[in-house]
């Protein structure tokens, strides 16, 4: 099992980062479980959101989103394994998107899970953001940024699988952009304030990529 | 301890237990269960991948009438099925309203009137072309969801040599969302109970409630990694899925589904099939839209040669 210590409650945002001396990380089952039940979230977040707003293959209300950011913020590599591979079973439950399709979305998948995760581990932001350079890091690249990169592919995706015509992809990108953007802000941002203080001192919590 | 219906359980005929699968129940004496696991898995990839290789709407549309037949066959409630219809109406207004409103080049498209409005014959007809294609797929994928549990998917991952690891998380992932669903429904029925009505809701409200619920899921899924995690380590489990003493952990499932000569041939056949349609529809014309009767029907009747 792993020997990881957990982080402290009142620990600065440098501190929730950084190895303590002496401290031993290392993958551990832990890891591995919270991986798999991640992804048993992701599943039923993914798929009650989609069928809460029945819009189909264009998620006009996808929080799942949220779920992916916070995943690799809170689970690094882990929790971006668990944001990519998650939607192939929602999409499939929720009839979003057939599983070609989700296969499709993989690199999408993987920036909207990866970007908040880097952000926030290379510009040393606290996950429960407690100051504006927090907010700021997380609206802007955990946000804003990875749902355009998410809906610049994934447009791509519904023109490719003959889902919407070439000339509407700009309108279907920015339809994407803000309807997932939305979501993703209220719902990651909640997630983040008041799930973060539980996370950060759980054994699962990984402050390198890995452990 | 007496039965649901106040008999003994030893009573009960197979047909009165159900299974439950991520998307209902099925009987247990569901003609699925006489298959493999395996056998199912490769139905599920021959349904849900094929038609991304056939362009020719009737042959897609052939493969949606036969998966609606097999839900049947299986005995799949069709009111889980009916709970997708909202979005095959939402779907197709959306496909078909792109098409309409942004058909492209208009230049080189076949204009047509209808109820008063032109529509561009091109676009539209690869709209109505990915719409069959887009449906029989994800029909292939609620037939498997609908009729599969999480242990069979890890049966058939483990009878294919898949490694310990990568087997264990897609099974626990499904298992846990089969656990976070039930979570879900208990948090939404206590609030039932309590006054809470969803109908009389907006969209609105019903995303702000639906954000409460997911919190105390978080809360209850970090208890859960603990619990089974350290659950793993002590039956002595490691990531490899080896026992620390080396040798081979005994595969109690796979002994428990032992796979027949007739599973294997069923699982050759859908994947020799799936392969033929690959190459059929990359090295000949043969499943292209361009042979389509409807095609042929719907170009005279808009005067497109």
């Amino acid at each position: 099992m792993s020997a990881s210590k957990t982080v402290a409650a009142s620990g600065s945002a440098e501190v929730i980062w950084t190895r303590e001396p002496g401290e031993r990380r290392q993958p551990g089952i832990v890891h591995v479980v919270m991986l798999a039940l991640f992804m048993g979230i992701g599943i039923v977040v993914g798929t009650l959101g989609s069928l809460a707003i029945p819009i189909g293959f264009v998620s006009a209300f996808w929080p799942g989103q949220a779920v992916q950011a916070v995943g690799g913020v809170w689970f690094g590599l882990w929790g971006v394994l668990a944001g990519m591979f998650f939607p192939f079973v929602s999409n499939a439950l929720s009839g979003s998107a057939p599983l070609p399709v989700s296969a499709a979305y993989l690199p999408a998948n993987f920036l909207q899970s990866f970007l908040a995760g880097a952000a926030f581990r290379w510009l040393k932001a606290d996950p429960r953001l407690r100051t504006t350079r927090d907010w700021v890091i997380w609206v802007v690249v955990g946000v804003l940024a990875a749902n355009f990169l998410g809906a610049f592919w994934g447009t791509y995706v519904l023109a490719w699988f003959g889902m919407i015509t070439q000339s509407a992809r700009v309108t279907a990108l920015l339809g994407w952009f803000f309807g997932n953007s939305i979501p993703s802000l209220i719902f990651g941002s909640i997630l983040l304030k008041y799930v973060s203080p539980m996370v950060l001192r759980s054994k699962a919590f990984t402050k390198g990529w890995w452990a | 301890m007496p039965g649901a219906h106040g008999g003994d359980p030893d009573d009960l005929t197979e047909a009165q237990i159900a299974k439950k699968t991520l998307l209902g129940m099925v009987p247990a004496d569901s003609p699925f269960y006489g298959y493999h696991p395996v056998s199912r898995m490769a139905l599920l990839v021959f349904l849900s991948v094929t038609p991304l290789f056939i362009d020719m709407p009737e042959i897609n549309l052939g493969l949606i009438l036969a998966t609606l037949v097999l839900l049947r066959w299986g005995r799949v409630r069709m009111q889980q099925v009916r709970r997708y219809l909202p979005l095959l109406a939402t779907v197709a207004i959306f496909m078909f309203g792109v098409a309409f409103l942004a058909p492209g080049d208009r230049a080189t498209l076949t204009p047509f009137r209808l109820f008063g409005l032109t529509f561009y014959f091109e676009p539209m007809w690869w709209a109505f072309v990915s719409y069959c294609r887009l449906i029989a797929m994800l029909f292939g994928a609620i037939l498997y969801f609908s009729t599969n549990r999480e242990r069979d998917t890890l049966v058939a991952l483990r009878s294919l040599r898949v490694p310990f690891a990568v087997s264990y998380v897609a099974a626990l992932s499904l298992r846990s969302a089969g656990m976070f669903m039930e979570d879900f429904k208990t948090i939404r029925e206590a609030e039932q109970a309590r006054g809470l009505d969803l109908e009389s809701m907006s969209l609105r409200e019903k995303a702000r409630l639906y954000t409460m619920y997911t919190v105390p899921l978080f809360a209850v899924a970090l208890r859960r990694a603990d619990e089974i995690s350290n659950a793993l380590f002590a039956r002595g489990y490691t990531l490899s899925g080896r026992p620390p003493g080396g040798g081979r952990r005994t595969d109690y499932l796979r002994r428990k589904y032992p796979a027949r000569a007739r599973d294997w041939a069923a699982s050759a056949a859908l994947i020799g099939l799936f392969a033929l349609v690959v190459v059929l529809g990359k090295t000949t014309g043969i499943l292209s839209d361009h042979l389509s009767p409807l095609r042929a029907a719907a170009a005279g009747a808009v005067g497109l040669r």
